[in-house]
């Protein structure tokens, strides 16, 4: 029998349960701050000793509270995320941290902001591109977010502090890497419903105790014999945010999801900090430049005055040549949430660069509710039929 | 009633109607030159950042924003929405995207760059690069890289830095979004120079930024005497006349002579009391993008009267600010462009409002342009035009006592924007907006 208290069972126990050991830590003294996506450096937060929680939305429950704030047609996870907190579901949380990340985060934020009454609120503006010159606009945005924080907490934050937790920080990105190479082998020793499960439950502790989950995590996955079953097709999902196991259970029915690029996946570990003499400039450079949403206009050459469109592709999709390679994938999932325009501009581009590799690929759409389920089970099920 | 007397509903303005003149004149002209063979940009409308630029450089610049709305007015949206579809791209994005991806493809893959036999207007000719911008929605700038799919051409994408309010004020902050603003422009400039193949004329670019700054302040100005009861100038004289101000359009000179005139008899019927309609009983503002298709909906609306007295934030220019110590042209500009979003900011603080552009502002319209009642238009394709409209909706009521109507559509789907529903809703409202009027009598407002 396994520990319920530990790896791969705690992993889902907090999933099912995220605010608990938050509320037990504040409980203790500790300040919880919110964030919703991965634009939001958990270094600096860490840096503070104060606990980041990733807030998300809640598939399975209905949006009503946000109806007076938001329109209808908006992107639903945004607009989930707002209602839980109308409805209070993170009550304990001492402040928020929002990103420009895309323009229904942005906007959403304000009427955030406007709507709670959380004792320390902070949006960070996030440029476009990754141009010189907004990389460093960029580094002065994450200062700023340092200066306030140290107003918050009433201390200053020493350099070597924030080194500190960037090595923390990219300790659990190494060791998120470790897990995904659980996934490499056929049939996989951890499956795609797991790994959601982890990665939410990591997003909701502190990064050393999350550290610590992973290593349980890893040990229990490297000797278990029970792991996912194989099945006909190993998937890579490509999407925004998948967040909720029930999705990602409906597409492993018939297929083995072995990768993915999801913010609530791979895509916030894919790359380590640098370690630079300004702490925070490997910070801005990550986060800028490495992490791989659609949100972020990128060129096969900065500034470029001519333009290739295979080249153009390289640069936006490149890293999922070797995704695609060393994992072994034979087919790909473009999930899109409805109304998030970044991915879905991309979506025949990427449809493209697959094509130029022989990768089949299928998009679809969910609107991020219970109801929308169905609809996609038929529509995975129809896709990975085509890979017998 | 005849339909010669509905039009007469809203006297639009005399001079509104030489500028609009110069406004179709100077289309015509570009699309000549283009077919010459003139270099033509593709642009997003991108709050002033690089239109300064390309008027000095002597490039023709054409919107597809504005040419989406010209497809979908003449009819002929419809076969590129299509095809955008066919081609893989999701149905929920902003029509004006899907129009001009289709209008791409059709132009690339099956005219093998040749502009459509059946385009309006003399259609969009190939352009020498794209012009995206991060301001305001995502759209602006994936839709240009998107179109990398069927034209090998250049994207440059401006930054346009949106802090939020109480953040703009951190010290520091604002100083280095003009530094970056500056070089950002500065790069610009030789990017242009090494598609187009032209040298910049600085003397010009000063001319150009000049102009664009005082063109911008007339037209403001113009909007505060729209103060006046009753309101001297309706929405659609401003729909009508903003395209110079905004995208500098035409001859800037031309353009600033107009908007002087319009000025001129806008003050000439504030002094002798005279309004837009014939009898305002009430004054309303409007949110966000009208629907162009259906603009006689306002003369109907105004036979009740009426009257919108203040109308779409993101088409009003900046707030007038003082750039006299300021030398450097492209400094200028940047701290001009700034303003267009930053302008409300330092009013929003003191309010406690963390919107300071888009929601804020309208909270100012209504206080100061005294409105009874604000028609909200949420668009089902431009969700960033959208966002904000609850929120507006709802401290409207509670901090000032203003009621609003949402009435749905879109910009370019007829279909969505149903005007007898909203003229069903209109009487009604009426009854709200006079309860509200009793309502701010009684807890002190001042109209």
């Amino acid at each position: 029998m396994p520990d319920k208290s530990k790896g791969l069972s705690r992993a889902r126990e907090i999933y099912e349960n995220r605010s608990h050991r938050a509320r037990e830590l504040k409980a203790d003294g500790k300040k919880i701050i919110g964030y919703p996506c991965v634009y939001v450096p958990l270094e600096i937060l860490t840096a503070f000793d104060l606990v980041p929680y990733r807030t998300y939305g809640d598939m399975k429950e209905p949006v009503t509270e946000a109806d007076r704030a938001l329109p209808t047609a908006f992107c639903p996870i945004m607009r989930s995320c707002l209602d839980c907190a109308l409805k209070s579901r993170d009550d304990f949380l001492d402040g928020m941290v929002t990103a420009h990340s895309c323009d229904p985060q942005e906007k959403t934020s304000h009427v955030w902001e406007s709507y709670t009454h959380y004792p320390y609120f902070h949006f960070l503006d996030v440029p476009g591109t990754v141009r010189p010159e907004a990389l460093e606009y960029f580094k002065g945005q994450l200062s700023d977010f340092k200066k306030l924080l140290e107003s918050f907490v009433g201390q200053e934050l020493a350099p070597d502090k924030l080194k500190a937790a960037i090595e923390l920080c990219n300790q659990q990105r190494a060791l998120v890497r470790q897990l995904y190479e659980l996934t490499k082998p056929s049939p996989p020793l951890i499956s795609g419903t797991e790994i959601i499960e982890v990665i939410k439950a990591l997003t909701s502790l502190p990064v050393s105790e999350g550290n610590e989950l992973l290593a349980e995590v890893l040990g229990e996955v490297k000797e278990r014999r029970d792991g996912p079953e194989k099945k006909p097709a190993r998937l890579l999902v490509w999407t925004g945010t998948l967040d909720d196991v029930d999705i990602m259970q409906i597409i492993e029915g018939e297929a083995n999801v072995v990768i993915d690029d999801n913010c609530c996946g791979l895509r916030a570990y894919r790359a380590d900090v640098k370690l630079t003499d300004d702490p925070l400039h490997g910070l801005a450079d990550y986060y800028l430049t490495e992490i791989t949403c659609a949100r972020t206009f990128r060129e096969a050459v900065i500034g470029e005055t001519s333009k290739d469109y295979a080249a153009d592709l390289q640069s936006r999709f490149g890293y999922l040549k070797r995704l695609l390679r060393e994992w072994n994938v034979n087919g790909v999932i473009l999930l899109l949430v409805r109304y998030c325009d970044p991915f879905a501009f991309e979506m025949p581009g990427l449809k493209d660069y697959l094509d130029s590799l022989g990768m089949p690929s299928t998009y679809i759409e969910h609107d991020y509710t219970q109801g929308g389920l169905a609809p996609l089970r038929t529509r995975a099920e129809a896709f990975i039929e085509t890979l017998h | 009633m005849t339909t010669e007397q509905k039009k007469r509903a809203i006297d639009r303005l005399e001079s509104m109607r030489p500028l609009r003149a110069k406004v179709n004149e100077s289309y015509l002209n570009s699309v000549e030159a283009m077919k010459a063979g003139k270099p033509t940009v593709w642009g997003m409308l991108n709050f002033y950042y690089g239109d300064p630029i390309l008027k000095a450089m002597d490039l023709e610049v054409v919107y597809p924003e504005n040419y989406g709305a010209a497809l979908a007015a003449t009819g002929v949206a419809q076969q590129y929405l299509d095809r955008s579809d066919a081609d893989g791209f999701p149905t929920h994005l902003c029509g004006y995207s899907r129009a001009s991806l289709g209008y791409t493809s059709r132009m690339m893959r099956e005219l093998g760059g040749e502009i459509p036999p059946e385009a309006p207007l003399g259609g969009m000719p190939k352009p020498i690069f794209l012009m995206a911008s991060t301001a305001v929605c995502d759209a602006r700038y994936k839709w240009f890289q998107a179109l990398g799919r069927y034209m090998d051409v250049p994207v440059w994408t401006f930054e346009a830095p949106i802090a939020g309010v109480k953040e703009l004020f951190m010290e520091g902050s604002y100083q280095r979004m003009v530094d970056m603003g500056v070089k950002h422009l500065r790069e610009f400039v030789a990017f242009v120079e090494s598609v187009s193949g032209k040298k910049m004329d600085w003397d010009r670019l000063t001319e150009t930024v000049d102009l664009m700054i005082e063109v911008n302040r007339i037209w403001h100005e113009t909007s505060e005497l729209r103060k006046a009861r009753p309101c001297p100038m309706h929405s659609r004289d401003f729909w009508s006349s903003m395209p110079p101000a905004l995208f500098l359009m035409g001859d800037l000179e031309d353009a600033l002579q107009c908007y002087r005139d319009i000025y001129d008899e806008v003050k000439r019927r504030v002094d002798s009391h005279v309004g837009a309609i014939s009898e305002e009983k009430y004054r309303l503002f409007f949110a966000e993008l009208p629907p162009w298709h259906s603009l006689a909906f306002f003369d109907r609306l105004a036979e009740r009267g009426w009257n919108f007295v203040i109308e779409s934030f993101g088409y009003h220019p900046p707030i007038p600010l003082d750039l006299s110590g300021v030398n450097d042209p492209l400094e200028r500009i940047t701290r001009f462009s700034f303003e267009v979003f930053f302008g409300y900011y330092k009013d929003a603080q003191e309010q406690n409002v963390p919107a300071g552009s888009f929601a804020y502002p309208y909270l100012k319209y209504a206080e100061e342009w005294k409105c009874d009642g604000a028609l909200l238009h949420p668009l089902i394709s431009c969700r960033s035009a959208s966002t904000h409209l609850p929120w507006v909706s709802n401290a409207l009521v509670e901090r000032l006592k203003v009621p609003s109507l949402t009435v749905e559509g879109d910009i370019v789907d007829l279909r969505l924007f149903d005007p007898e529903d909203a003229m069903a809703k209109a009487e009604p409202f009426e009854e709200t907006m006079e309860h509200y009027r009793k309502v701010r009598k009684q807890e002190g407002f001042d109209w």
